[in-house]
Parts: structure tokens; sequence; C-alpha cells
């Protein structure tokens, strides 16, 4: 069984697809299917890092001089050590975000490993592998988004609720200690976008509790606003590419909202709830240890995006663990008009745009068959399978075998943002 | 050491009394709190008092204690609002409330975060007197403690010119979300007093002032506005001088200002954790920042 493809993410002129697939990348050429390009992150989370080692025995020592000097040796040196407890949840060595440089020259992951952004130059002539590595700059905590900027500042946003800028260039990278974040939340992050206005740079940013802040740039010690109106996490934040004074933000609400975010202006919300609530299943009910008698099933957004096709506007959603995508049309006075549900056999994990066709790939949770399928958004809004066996093609290059579902990497975590304290 | 040993099993049950007693005086006092309309902005219909007035009287710290650190990471089931515009002020100050035109009078330009038992607020109360002063306290019983004794101060000053109607308090997380509270550039003042230290090394983003979050402060106040800080604890106090500093929208306030400020002497003397240190013949150490103008390149 091959394990299904995490994240996709197709270049603007559609021809070539970048996934990943646990703890690899690959690219494809989406004239022929071929397997242009990979990458495997070879940082083994299983051995302890020499860092961690090191730690470990001087504790061992700590504790050792402990007893010399008092008898009555409280535990106290032994605390310090974070070892994961049992039932904590286990660090996966897969690629947490994908992302392309606005030239698409190139492409940056971000991996749960070692915590680090890696940085790769593309170069499609390079018949034998399109990706060279050329910087691995590890951060200090976990990060899980970051944006490019246009200057080839990379902006790396961690579950800290951190965020830091640095370059995309091969000059070594930093030592982390010497890393400081030039804006942060006191809430773990789930999505930055770097965005330019009025011939201005801002950096938003969107948090566990329900924050999304707008921050100047460089200067992202002045910040511009918080846009309120969500009630739950929010996990992504979305710019239309035909119209940089909107935004779309979802998360854990049963709605997205739609902003003017420079203005601070909420236009819409969109209402999911009753679109979505045929394809929500038990795995959207809350755990077990956090059922209430009015518990109800759980909208979590993964994917948000836009595509401009003759001047309609068409909006693509999807929820966590559903098997469908939502399009919308979102007209000149913001209103927003429900189009179509586009439903498939099993559930997507994750869905990518190449706007220049209007060509919509995504990736699907299944233990045979087509790991990925190709959908054609039409100039109604309406999405229809697209004629073509390239989603068979791209599942040929998946080389990645696992025994059984037991051995999927999670899938669906988005929903694991939601807030359940009760102190 | 002539305390007499005591086996454990008395130890504990006199605990488990004293905790019983204190619980029975916050129900009794909360009681008293929800006869007295006092605000809290939850939308709770208010529980009039039928039979006469409900006795007021100071409320007795001892009864509040609770353990002087909270985890400001945590998700604490707190209530806040939407955003500021959300915020129900009148249930805060219900005098600066026009009923007429359903508007506060006042907005909130002081705020003392991480009040404590509100010592300060009492004393700036008198000293601002047209002025909205909040404490924000992110211990639940000692929020109630300042709720109890604002409301018994309103009740034993109603007739006197100062009669604490400016001061309030909630409960709320300052670092997670002051922005729901208060708007851009809304506060002339914030107080910074005998802050937890957080001494671990890896605990250092747990306190209140960080470089990341003065950005937050420097939103909420206005050109201007003044940063206080007091801590009896040096190294935090070189903690906070070194990252306002190096902060771009705050300037160090000299000696000479502090001198002439009013509130530095009331934080030097008025709060009780400042009144302990005191007693205690500790040091205090004062920094007072002055939030710049934003850059004229920025929104």
């Amino acid at each position: 069984m091959k394990h299904p493809f995490q994240l996709l993410l197709a270049n603007s002129k559609g021809t070539h697809l970048f996934v990943s697939v646990k703890n690899h990348l690959q690219v494809y050429d989406l004239s022929n299917g071929n397997v242009v390009g990979s990458w495997s992150d070879t940082v083994d989370i299983s051995v302890p890092s020499k860092k961690q080692e090191k730690k470990v025995a001087s504790v061992e020592e700590l504790k050792g001089d402990k007893k010399l000097k008092n008898n009555d040796a409280k535990p106290v040196a032994v605390a310090k050590t974070p070892v994961p407890i049992q039932g904590a949840t286990p660090i996966y060595n897969y690629i947490r975000s994908l992302n392309l440089s606005k030239d698409e020259k190139y492409l940056v992951g971000t991996t749960d490993s070692d915590k680090a952004a890696v940085i790769f130059e593309v170069d499609l002539a390079n018949s034998e592998n399109c990706l060279k590595i050329i910087k691995r700059q590890i951060f200090p905590k976990r990060p899980c988004a970051v944006s490019i900027g246009d200057d080839s500042d990379l902006i790396v946003a961690d579950k800290f609720g951190d965020v830091y800028a640095t370059t995309i260039d091969s000059e070594p990278p930093v030592d982390e200690k010497a890393l400081t974040p030039i804006l942060g939340h006191v809430s773990m992050l789930s999505d930055v976008k770097f965005t330019r206005f009025n011939g201005k740079k801002f950096i938003l940013t969107g948090d566990r509790d329900e924050h999304i802040r707008i921050t100047n740039y460089p200067k992202a010690y002045v910040v511009k606003n918080w846009l309120f109106g969500h009630h739950e996490f929010v996990s992504t934040l979305h710019i239309p590419s035909y119209d940089p004074s909107l935004l779309i933000s979802g998360g854990g609400d049963d709605y997205l909202c739609l902003w003017k975010w420079y203005d601070n202006k909420l236009l819409a919300k969109i209402e999911l709830r009753d679109l979505i609530a045929p394809y929500l299943t038990e795995a959207h009910m809350p755990a077990e240890r956090f059922l209430k008698p009015d518990s109800v099933k759980e909208i979590s957004i993964t994917k948000i995006l836009t595509h401009s096709v003759d001047d309609k506007k068409i909006l693509l959603v999807l929820c966590e663990n559903t098997n469908c995508i939502l399009t919308f049309e979102i007209a000149g006075d913001f209103s927003v008009k429900h189009l179509q549900t586009f439903v498939t056999k099993d559930s997507i994990i994750d869905i990518c745009l190449e706007e220049t066709s209007g060509r919509v790939f995504a990736s699907i949770d299944r233990e045979e068959g087509d790991l990925v399928e190709l959908y054609d958004l039409g100039p109604d809004g309406q999405l229809s399978v697209a004629s073509t066996n390239m989603g068979t093609k791209i599942t040929e290059g998946n080389h990645c075998q696992v025994e059984s579902r037991q051995n999927f990497y999670p899938l669906y975590y988005i929903n694991t943002l939601r807030k359940r304290s009760e102190h | 050491m002539a305390k007499p040993v005591k086996d454990k099993e008395t130890q504990l049950r006199e605990q488990q009394e004293a905790e019983t007693r204190r619980r029975q005086y916050r129900t009794n006092q909360e009681e008293t709190r929800k006869k007295l309309k006092h605000a809290r902005f939850e939308e709770s219909e208010p529980v009039e008092d039928t039979d006469g007035k409900a006795q007021v009287h100071l409320p007795r710290k001892r009864f509040y204690r609770q353990r002087a650190h909270s985890n400001p990471f945590s998700d604490h089931r707190l209530e806040y609002p939407r955003s500021p515009e959300d915020m129900k002020w009148e249930k805060l100050y219900p005098q600066y409330h026009d009923k007429d035109s359903d508007s506060m009078l006042s907005k909130v330009e002081i705020a003392d975060i991480g009040c404590g038992y509100g010592g300060l607020l009492t004393k700036l109360a008198p000293e601002y007197p047209s002025t909205l002063i909040l404490g924000m306290e992110i211990r639940v019983q000692v929020t109630q403690y300042v709720e109890d004794r604002i409301i018994a101060l309103r009740e034993k000053h109603k007739d006197d010119e100062v009669n604490f109607q400016n001061i309030s308090v909630l409960r709320g997380n300052a670092m997670k979300f002051l922005p729901n509270f208060f708007q851009k550039g809304q506060l002339s003042k914030m107080f910074f007093c005998f802050p937890d230290p957080h001494f671990k090394q890896r605990k250092h983003k747990a306190r209140i002032i960080t470089n990341t979050l003065l950005s937050e402060y420097a939103y909420v106040l206005r050109e201007g506005g003044v940063v206080y800080t007091i801590t009896d604890v040096e190294d935090l106090h070189i903690w906070m001088a070194k990252h306002l500093e190096e902060h771009p929208m705050f300037e160090r306030l000299d000696k000479a200002w502090e001198e002439q400020d009013k509130c530095v002497s009331i934080m030097y003397n008025a709060t009780e954790e400042g009144q302990k240190v005191t007693r205690n013949k500790g040091s205090k150490w004062i920094a007072c920042f002055r939030r710049l103008p934003t850059p004229e390149d920025c929104d």
C-alpha cells in the first residue's frame, strides 16, 4: 500500500507539481508524469541528537554532584530534562508546509524533525534532479507556516507564536540561538502571509486563539490592527492574487470571513455548516474525553483557494477530512453565492490550484487506486473530472510503501488546534 | 523553631478546614457581589435585592489567597469581548454610562496589568477622578477580592467626592487578549507592578515584558503614553529595562522625570507587593518609558 500524498503545490504555469509524502519531496513534470526532482529528509528522529545526548549526560553528572553536596537530594535536576511523557504525541518526520517563491526559482519546505526551513533551488533544466538544497535553517521552535516576500524575504511562523525573518540565499545558516523574532503572538501560529498593499509591506498572522493580526514590515514592531471575526482558531489565511486588498480566513468556525483587511472591514461571513453537514462523519465528533451532551460535528478548514475566470471570482474550500470541495462565487458587491459541492469517492487531504488553466489537483486518502485526482474548473465555476491519466502516472511515481493505514502519518490534524480547556 | 510538631493527619485536616472556611467566605461574598449588580461583562441579569441592602464590608484578603503564579499560555476559560467594540464597559463603570445615548462618557485610559490586590487602583482613583482606570488580573480569587474591595469602597464612599466609580477590575490574560479590550492608542498609562519574574530561562517568554509583547503595548498606548515598571527582582528589572530600551517604540524617562511624576511615587508605596518589599527591607527598581510616535511609513 502506498502512503498518500500530504501536500500538493503546482507552479503557476502548470508545468510541474511539487508534492510531499512523509519525509519525501517529489517534483512531477506534468507533460509526461515523470519524476524530475526528489529529496528525502534523512534526519533520523528516533536517534537522539548530539545535543540531547549531551543534555542527558550532564543531568546524570548533576545528579551525582547533588548527592555529594546534599543528602536529601530532591529530584530537581531530573525534572529539567524534557522527556516525552507516555502517550505524548509522537514527532513525525514529515514536511509540514511547502511554498514556492514568487519567481518560482526557490522551493521552501519546513520539517518537524529538526524544526527547520529547507530551501531548494528549483532548476527545471536539470534533467537529473531539479531540486538542489541550498540551505537548511534551523529554528528554535517548530515552524508551521512560511511566506515568501518578493525580495527573497523568508517569513517563518512557529508553534510558539513567534515570527522570524530570514533570507533565501545560499549563505550558511545562522545559529538558531542568534535568531530573534520580529513579531510574536502568545498563541500557536497557524498561518502567515506576506503581502504588499499601497506600496507598503505587511505580514498577516493567524493563531490558535481567534486572532488575525496585521503588522507592518519590515518595521514589524508596529502593529497595524487586529481583525476580529472568528470565535475559534484560525487555520488558513488566503489573499486572492486577483485582488490583494481581500483576505479570506477560516479555521474552526462554521464560517469563513471575507475581509477588506487593510480597511479592517468584515465584508461577509460565508456560512458552511449546512453545506458541509452531509459530508461530516463520526470522525468529526470531538474525542470521547471532550464529548459533551451538546457536542456537534466539528468543521475545520484545510484550504482556501480563489480563481478569477472571465471576470468571475471563484472561491474553493476544503474542509478537513471530507470528500468534497465547496465552490462559491464572490460577486462584485462581495456577496457570496454557493455554486457547487463537488464530491469525490474518498477524503481529500490537500488541494492546489494551477491558476493558468484553472486545474485543481487533489490528493486522496485511499488504499488502492489513484492518490491524486485532477479536476477542471470551468468558466461557470463548476468543477469536473479532468480527462487525463496524469493522476495514475503521479501515483505510479510514489514509491512510499506502508503496510497498512495504521502506518500513515497523521493526515488530519487541523482540528487538534481547537481549544478544550475547562479551567 | 518553637512550632509544635503536628502529625500529618492533623495538618491535612487543618488545611482542609481552612480551605473550606475560605471557600465559604468567598461564596458568601459572591452572593453579595451579585446582589449589588456589580459589573461583570457577561450578560447575566443582575439579581435584584429584595430584602433591603446587602451588608458590605471590606473583604478580607486572607480568604482569597492564591499562589502567585499562573501559566499565561494555558487556555484558561476566560471571558473577553470579541473585539473592543463588543466590550460592555457600562457593567464595570455604571456611573459613566449615559443611558439615553447608550454610550460611555469616558474610555479606560489607565491599565494596571497584573493588578494583584488592587492597591494601586485605589490610590490612583482620587488622583485621576475623571479618568477610567482598569486593573487586569489573571488569578480568579485575587480578581474577586479586588471586585469585592471596589464594591465595598463604592458603597462606603457613595456620598463622598472620591467614590471609586472610576476604578474597576476584570479577570483576563493581558498577554493574549489585550487588543480585544482596547482600541489602538486608547491608553495613556500602563502599569506593570511586581510582575511574576519567571526565573527559568525557558520561561522567559512567559514574562509580561518581551520584545514581541511590547509591540502590542505600543499599539494600545497613544503617542506620549507611559509604561511604568517596578520590581524587587533586580534581574527582572534589568531584563525589562533592556527590552524596553531596545524596542524602537519606547524611550526611557530619566530620574528627574521619575522624581516629579506622582504615579511613580504612588507605585513605589501603594501596592501590597511594594509594601511587603518595604517591610522586608528589600530594594525596588523602577523604569518608565514613553511611547514614541508611530513611524511615518507605517500604518
